[in-house]
């Protein structure tokens, strides 16, 4: 593993894992997508995961986010170990502290933008905070389109509901699993453009997936996957480190 | 085009499974009945020609006294011959009467007609013996070397049982009496045809218009019409067929629709690689015709097995049922509807497919969202069924008019269905909009109303099958109260116990009283007069007794005598003709003659009613003669006969009444109800594995959807809840409207077939049973859900979101 220089600036973690390995499969045909992963993700910034296609990516940031149990090693997640909470424990636990964007599939087809981003504080049964609601839409730049429906929407726009749906609830950490996988490269800017607002100016926490150079390059640390395993972990990375962690292991 | 169409069978087959599941049931019903009719057919004509084998000749005649003159005839000459028919009169044991009235046919002393099959003791040898039938004499525990007293007053005649047959159904008797006993019941005894051993010469001597005929062709004829009456209570059973199907035509469909939704972007990844429109449209037919050819040999099959399991069940207790044998037509019928009702349901459907834009399989896959809605044309046709057929009952009532209102009530349902996109997916949003709703029925509402169309094909099946259910139990109910009124009218005591020569003893009302049928008694004091030679009770009735039902108090004016019209066929005929022409009678009381004013009536016994003041007049020192008795609700009138004739005793008293009568009548409306309910509650099983099917598909179509909730936090729990609340609004707004129609319709069918036919129509709703059907139906939807919301619920939050 190709540790790093200098230490994250930020001392608190949102999100950790140690020993996590997760197999697939029966014991003969057995796919191990994750092979003893230790991590540490600092609160207040913005992580990108790479790796190539198959690495082992979503299936890090879904055992991160206990949407996929670990079959073995320890998450932590806001300073809870994941491990021993049972489905609606860890049910409960993700709406409290937890937001998603997925790559696609990311809003009810019935709701509207608006309702979409209310939906986990219904689920939840939790009190709207206006202030934080009003200020993540505006961040998000979707005060005009609360009444839509998701298929009035382009698809950046639908990303920027799912982004705000995200952090409406003001959760510990927000991962996104490739969040501009299905867009095109402007579209993917004006995302990315949001994401990293959200981190900067409201303070969240997100890890975002992606595979790609260009979407790495809006966040402030990456962290590197090959075959399962983390090859590296960059703070701040320039492009050529950033490379040149990517080629790491087919040098 | 081959590969595709085996790969996709093979990978939908379980999205099959439900609406092949219709098809089985509806198959197996058709078979099942064609196996219960045959069994049924068999069992009853099976032995017709047994009274008859031992004769070359039947003699048939319209008029009983000619069957007499022949049988008296052959008895004289002893020419063998046997009547083919019977005598209803009362039968008892040491004083206790074991029926009211039974069935009593002939035992033939000569050997060859003694046709009975002999199950222990012997055949009669001579006049004062009888055969008893084993199954009549379960209940009333008759044996071999009983002696019973047949027959009333002077006619009565002892014989002595002195074996036991089994007799089959379409000519069996309770008791069988030689013709010398026979005879004597000339007031009851009905023979319409003559087993006859002589030559046809002497039978037209005796009897001109007797018609001779082979035995072989009676018994031909008899079997026909027996057979005949079969098939029709079959065709009835049809009619409910036809219901079932057209509900699984709609389930079919429903399913077929939802596929080939699902499978939208498939067909235009085929449409896009080169397969032609119509390669399309054969290939998804190919899969309907598949469904359909095995989904109805399963049903044949299953078929079988229940009508054969059914005919062994119904032998256990009705002696009578035949054997069960495949019916060849019935299969073949059963297959063949199955097969058509699959295609025809999907015909609809495969239309829809072959519009599939090739395009579709290259737009970005944002999730299946099938939205489907009502289109404009379909809402102008709903108007014009519903007011068309609105317009029909209307007549229908006005007019009394049943084909109108049939007509009337199809138009009008159709209009409800056809409106069903509209109207129940309002509806549903009403029931989920009542207070208390939490984010699950939020959520459950607006999932049940997403697609309309299919809201309301899913809700149209289970609708069919309620509004049918309530009309046809409340339609019953109000006939039911009908009729109660006018048995109250005719039989205003359910059982009366009268003196015949002795007082009654004291105390009989207590004693009564106390017997578990019994609700209330009385006992009437009374005294004993004479007309001419007959002897005959008087009762005074001085106010209404607690015990008589209906509008008739049966008290009569002082100075009257009411007088039961058996009784008066009894007096001489100098008396009778006094009280048809002159509407008076004179009696002797205690040697002195009393004339009073006579009103010929009925339904208090073998007695004449006078009076209280009237009575006290004629005999200062009255005694209890007659004991008047209101039966408990639902008592079972064989046991209350029973009890009664046991607390009369051997006093020779009298036993009559209503109430047999009464909860027979009772009997056939239930038996109608239940028959009725639970061949529609068939239909009310398909729609229900529909209601199952559409959440089923609707699941795997949400796979991502609930995923994603999962993901943002629905616990199982709460996705399980949505998935059962859907269930239930779905299943309870179907069978609130059902219900509500129904009653609508039932309403319409009291006026234009009740009303005209008795006079006090109430239309009385059946409450408990409407709410039945309702509650049961709506528990039942919630039921359907139980498998889909465990599917849905087990999808991992991850694994739903995973691309494929
Ligand atoms: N549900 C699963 N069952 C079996 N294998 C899986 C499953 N999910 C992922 N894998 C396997 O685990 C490995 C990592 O997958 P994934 O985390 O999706 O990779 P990435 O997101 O980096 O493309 C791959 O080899 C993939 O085939
Ligand atoms: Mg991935």
């Amino acid at each position: 593993m190709t540790t790093t220089s200098t230490t994250p600036p930020q001392t608190s973690v949102a999100a950790s894992a140690r020993g996590l390995t997760r197999t697939y499969g029966a014991a003969d045909r057995a796919v191990h997508a994750l092979r003893g992963v230790d991590l540490d993700l600092p609160a207040g910034r913005f992580t990108a995961i790479m790796g190539p296609s198959g690495s082992g990516k979503s299936t890090l940031m879904h055992c991160l986010a206990g949407l996929d149990p670990a079959t073995s090693g320890a998450v932590t997640v806001a300073g809870r170990e994941l491990a021993g909470l049972d489905d609606t424990a860890l049910t409960l636990f993700r709406r409290e502290h937890i937001g998603f964007v997925f790559q696609a599939f990311n809003l009810l087809p019935m709701l509207t933008a608006g309702q979409n981003i209310l939906l986990p504080l219904e689920l939840a049964g939790r009190e709207v905070d206006r202030a934080l609601y009003d200020q993540v839409v505006s961040v998000l730049g979707l005060t005009t389109r609360l009444g839509h429906l998701p298929s009035e929407l382009s698809g950046g726009q639908q990303q920027r509901v799912a982004i705000a749906r995200a952090l409406v609830t003001r959760p510990a950490i927000v991962f996104a699993d490739e969040p501009t996988g299905n867009l095109d490269s402007e579209a993917s800017a004006e995302v990315l453009g949001h994401l990293r607002r959200s981190v900067r100016e409201l303070g969240m926490t997100v890890v975002m997936v992606t595979h790609e150079l260009d979407a790495a390059a809006y966040a402030d640390d990456v962290v590197v996957i090959h075959d399962g395993a983390i090859t590296a972990h960059l703070v701040e990375p320039s492009a050529d480190v950033l490379v040149a962690a990517l080629r790491g292991r087919n040098r | 085009m081959r590969t595709a169409l085996l790969a996709s069978l093979r990978h939908h087959t379980r999205r099959y499974v439900a609406s092949g599941l219709a098809v089985v049931i509806g198959v197996a019903f058709i078979v099942v009945t064609g196996i219960l009719t045959g069994a049924t057919r068999e069992g009853l004509t099976a032995d017709v020609g047994a009274p008859v084998a031992g004769v070359d000749t039947v003699a048939t005649v319209d008029d009983p006294q000619a069957a007499q003159r022949l049988l008296d005839e052959a008895a004289a000459r002893d020419v063998p011959a046997l009547g083919l028919g019977y005598a209803m009169e009362p039968v008892a044991r040491d004083g206790v009467q074991l029926a009211a009235s039974a069935d009593i046919g002939e035992a033939s002393l000569t050997p060859s007609l003694q046709w009975q099959e002999l199950e222990e003791g012997r055949f009669p040898a001579t006049a004062g013996e009888a055969l008893a039938d084993v199954n009549a004499a379960k209940r009333t525990d008759v044996g071999v070397g009983d002696v019973l007293r047949v027959g009333t007053g002077a006619a009565a005649r002892e014989v002595e049982v002195v074996g036991m047959v089994d007799s089959p159904a379409a000519l069996g008797a309770s008791l069988y009496v030689p013709w010398q006993v026979l005879s004597g019941f000339d007031g009851t005894l009905w023979i319409d045809a003559v087993a006859w051993g002589g030559s046809a010469d002497l039978a037209r001597e005796i009897a001109p218009a007797a018609e001779l005929e082979p035995a072989t062709d009676w018994v031909a004829e008899r079997q026909a019409e027996i057979a005949r009456g079969v098939d029709v209570i079959a065709i009835m059973a049809l009619i409910f067929v036809v219901i079932a199907l057209v509900v699984a035509v709609l389930v079919i469909a429903n399913t077929f629709a939802i596929l080939f939704a699902q499978r939208q972007r498939d067909f235009a990844l085929l449409r896009c690689v080169g397969v032609t429109r119509r390669q399309l449209r054969r290939s998804v037919r190919v899969e309907a015709l598949l469904l359909g050819i095995v989904a109805s040999l399963t049903g044949v099959a299953g078929g079988i097995a229940l009508g054969f399991g059914a005919v062994a069940l119904v032998r256990h207790w009705f002696a009578d049922m035949g054997t069960a044998s495949l019916p060849p037509v019935w299969l073949a019928a059963g297959f063949t509807v199955g097969v058509l009702v699959t295609v025809a349901a999907a015909w609809m459907p495969t239309r829809s497919v072959t519009r599939v834009a090739p395009l579709a399989a290259l737009r970005p896959d944002t999730g299946v969202d099938v939205r489907s809605a009502a289109g404009r044309g379909r809402l102008t046709l709903a108007a014009l069924a519903l007011v068309g057929g609105v317009t029909l009952l209307v007549l229908a009532v006005l007019g009394h008019q049943v084909p109108l209102m049939l007509a009337g009530g199809t138009a009008a349902f159709i209009g409800v269905l056809l409106f069903g996109p509209v109207l129940v997916p309002a509806l549903i949003r009403l029931v989920g909009r009542l207070p208390g709703a939490g984010p699950v029925r939020r959520l459950a509402t607006g999932n049940a109303v997403r697609n309309p169309r299919r809201t309301a094909t899913t809700a149209a099946s289970l609708l069919i099958g309620v509004t049918l259910t309530t009309a046809v139990l409340t339609g019953l109910a109000s006939s039911r109260t009908a009729l109660d009124v006018e048995m109250d009218a005719s039989y205003p005591l359910d059982a009366t116990v009268t003196a015949a020569t002795d007082p009654l003893e004291t105390g009989l009302a207590d004693r009564a009283t106390a017997l578990d049928g019994v609700d209330d008694a009385v006992t009437l004091e009374g005294t004993f007069a004479r007309a001419a030679d007959v002897r005959l009770p008087l009762v005074g009735v001085g106010t209404r007794p607690a015990v008589v039902r209906g509008p008739d108090d049966l008290v009569p004016r002082d100075g009257q005598l009411l007088l039961p019209i058996a009784l008066v066929e009894e007096l001489p005929k100098h008396l009778a003709d006094q009280v048809y022409d002159d509407a008076t009678l004179t009696l002797r009381v205690a040697g002195r003659p009393i004339t009073l004013d006579t009103v010929v009536d009925d339904g208090w016994g073998r007695s004449g009613l006078v009076s209280a003041a009237t009575l006290a007049r004629i005999d200062p020192d009255p005694q209890p003669v007659a004991l008047w008795v209101r039966a408990a609700d639902g008592a079972d009138p064989e046991d209350l006969q029973g009890d009664l004739a046991a607390l009369a005793g051997a006093s020779g008293a009298a036993l009559e009444g209503g109430y047999g009568n009464r909860s027979w009548v009772d009997l056939q409306v239930d038996v109608l109800t239940g028959a009725v309910v639970s061949l529609l509650g068939i239909a009310i099983a398909i729609s229900l594995v529909g209601i199952g099917n559409t959440l089923g598909l609707s699941v795997l179509e949400r796979g991502r959807e609930n995923a994603l909730l999962r993901a943002l936090g629905l616990t199982r729990r709460q996705l399980r809840r949505a998935m059962a609340v859907e269930g239930l609004l779905l299943a309870g707004v179907a069978s609130l409207l059902g219900a509500a129609l129904g009653l609508a319709f039932a309403r319409v069918g009291v006026e234009v077939m009740v009303q005209p036919a008795v006079e006090h129509v109430v239309f009385a709703v059946p409450v408990v049973q409407v709410a039945a059907v309702v509650g049961v139906a709506a528990l039942a939807g919630l039921a359907a859900c139980v498998l889909p919301a465990r599917r849905a619920a087990r999808v991992a939050p991850a694994a739903g979101l995973a691309l494929e």
